[in-house]
């Protein structure tokens, strides 16, 4: 096996997380990363070494389930462009964060919860917010969503403000 | 920095991302704002919660396999190519030798690779057979007969499923779904036999270790009926799709179909 088809391996856990996250049921999330490998194994020669892997393999599983997924399924909540869902999803999130009440609550929250409420968002929200919690850098996520650094910036800002809103319903 | 500003770089302040300078200015706006510091505390939450309670969901045992199994052939034949690039003046020199000796280590090894190839092949399908038991959901397209599952393949492989067998009364067809053999989607076909499941995988039979010999011959057909974990599987071949039949029924009943599934001309 070549260094880099190790070096792939490693990320199948975390690709695995992201396609559970998009796709929302383990079936599709294995289908998806194991498509994402036979890709990246037909593009091989395409990686250019010195690049993040991981950001390479995280772009072809997102191109994959945008191009074959989300169009099979026609599910709203697989779906949805952040330009249009992201806006919705930020309105009045801001006024939520004031107040040592709302902190409590927050730390109140259960993995159902955070799960639940995260699943809720846009596809490219949720996105955004696993890449940086991958702890890609705003460069590679740009890469992977295919947009400019300070999209991805805005993007994220306004994926967590959704997320805390969605949280306020779970935490009461 | 306006409070609008530090909020909106909260969590790249928290992350380290900001330049010096930004950074600096964000932390002297928290010194002096109560509003943006509970902000502050509320972000640095949100990050502690996804990062310790966010559910992680990892790969499969199956699924890392699979994946290993797709990248490893293509991966090896460079490395086999430069191992005797490396060695090819030595192995020259020591032709004569080679010419006497590499028949009989030729034909171990390659005995001994085919047996692991064909094992790995068999190991595959009972795995496949066990995930589709053990899935909560195993049929995408539950059967009102054979003239409904193979049209619903369309679309789904870069192949069309050969399969004449209808299912009967003793072995009906409950339904299919997309699966994986290898590297290669495979069509699943599930039939039943009283209260065991029968799982029919078809996929491209190219560049697979295809067994050459111990072939059992099954109406015309030439196959490998082996057993593994109490699972009985029967592998075959026909024109250019590979056939693999898994069930814990009797191996005797499980002979009768694959000539009922691909009949010899």
């Amino acid at each position: 096996m070549s260094a880099l088809a190790n070096q792939a391996l490693a990320y199948v856990d975390a690709l695995h997380n992201l396609a559970r996250y998009l796709t929302g049921n383990e079936t599709d999330a294995e289908d998806l990363v194991q498509e994402t490998y036979a890709r990246a194994l037909r593009a091989e020669h395409q990686f250019t070494p010195g690049t993040n892997l991981k950001a390479w393999l995280f772009r072809i599983l997102r191109n994959t389930f945008l191009s074959s997924y989300r169009r099979r399924r026609n599910d709203p909540t697989v779906g949805g462009l952040d330009t249009v869902a992201a806006p919705v999803e930020g309105v009045e999130s801001t006024n939520w964060l004031l107040g040592d009440v709302e902190l409590d609550r927050l730390r109140k929250v259960v993995a159902d919860e955070i799960e639940a409420a995260l699943m809720t968002l846009s596809e490219e929200s949720r996105t955004v917010i696993l890449l940086d919690l991958e702890g890609l850098t705003e460069v590679e996520v740009a890469d992977v969503v295919g947009c400019a650094v300070g999209t991805v910036k805005s993007r994220l800002a306004r994926a967590r403000a959704a997320l805390r809103q969605k949280l306020k319903d779970y935490a009461r | 920095m306006s409070c609008d500003d530090v909020r909106m770089h909260l969590h790249d302040y928290q992350q380290g991302r900001l330049g010096r300078q930004a950074q600096d200015a964000v932390r002297a706006h928290l010194d002096g704002c109560a509003d943006c510091t509970r902000a502050d505390a509320v972000e640095q939450e949100l990050t502690r919660l996804l990062e310790h309670r966010l559910p992680q969901h990892p790969a499969p045992l199956a699924l890392k396999r699979r994946i290993a199994a797709q990248w490893a052939p293509p991966a090896a034949r460079p490395s086999w190519w430069r191992g005797w690039r490396l060695w090819l003046a030595p192995a020259l020199a020591a032709a004569t030798v080679i010419v006497v000796a590499a028949p009989v280590v030729h034909y171990e090894q390659t005995a001994a690779r085919q047996a692991r190839e064909q094992s790995a092949m068999v190991t595959e399908a009972v795995n496949d057979h066990l995930r589709l038991l053990a899935s909560q959901h195993p049929l995408d397209i539950e059967s009102g007969g054979l003239h409904q599952v193979k049209p619903w393949f369309a679309g789904r492989l870069d192949f069309a499923p050969v399969v004449t067998f209808e299912g009967d009364a003793d072995f009906p067809l409950k339904g299919g779904s997309v699966g994986y053999f290898r590297d290669r989607k495979a069509a699943v076909f599930v039939y039943a036999r009283r209260l065991h499941t029968i799982t029919l995988l078809v996929f491209r039979a190219d560049d697979l270790p295809w067994p050459s010999r111990g072939l059992t011959r099954i109406g015309g057909l030439e196959t490998t009926v082996t057993t593994e974990r109490g699972y009985n599987v029967i592998l075959w071949r026909r024109g250019e799709l590979g056939y693999a039949l898994i069930s814990d029924v009797d191996p005797a009943e499980l002979k009768q179909l694959p000539a009922r599934i691909t009949p010899a001309s």
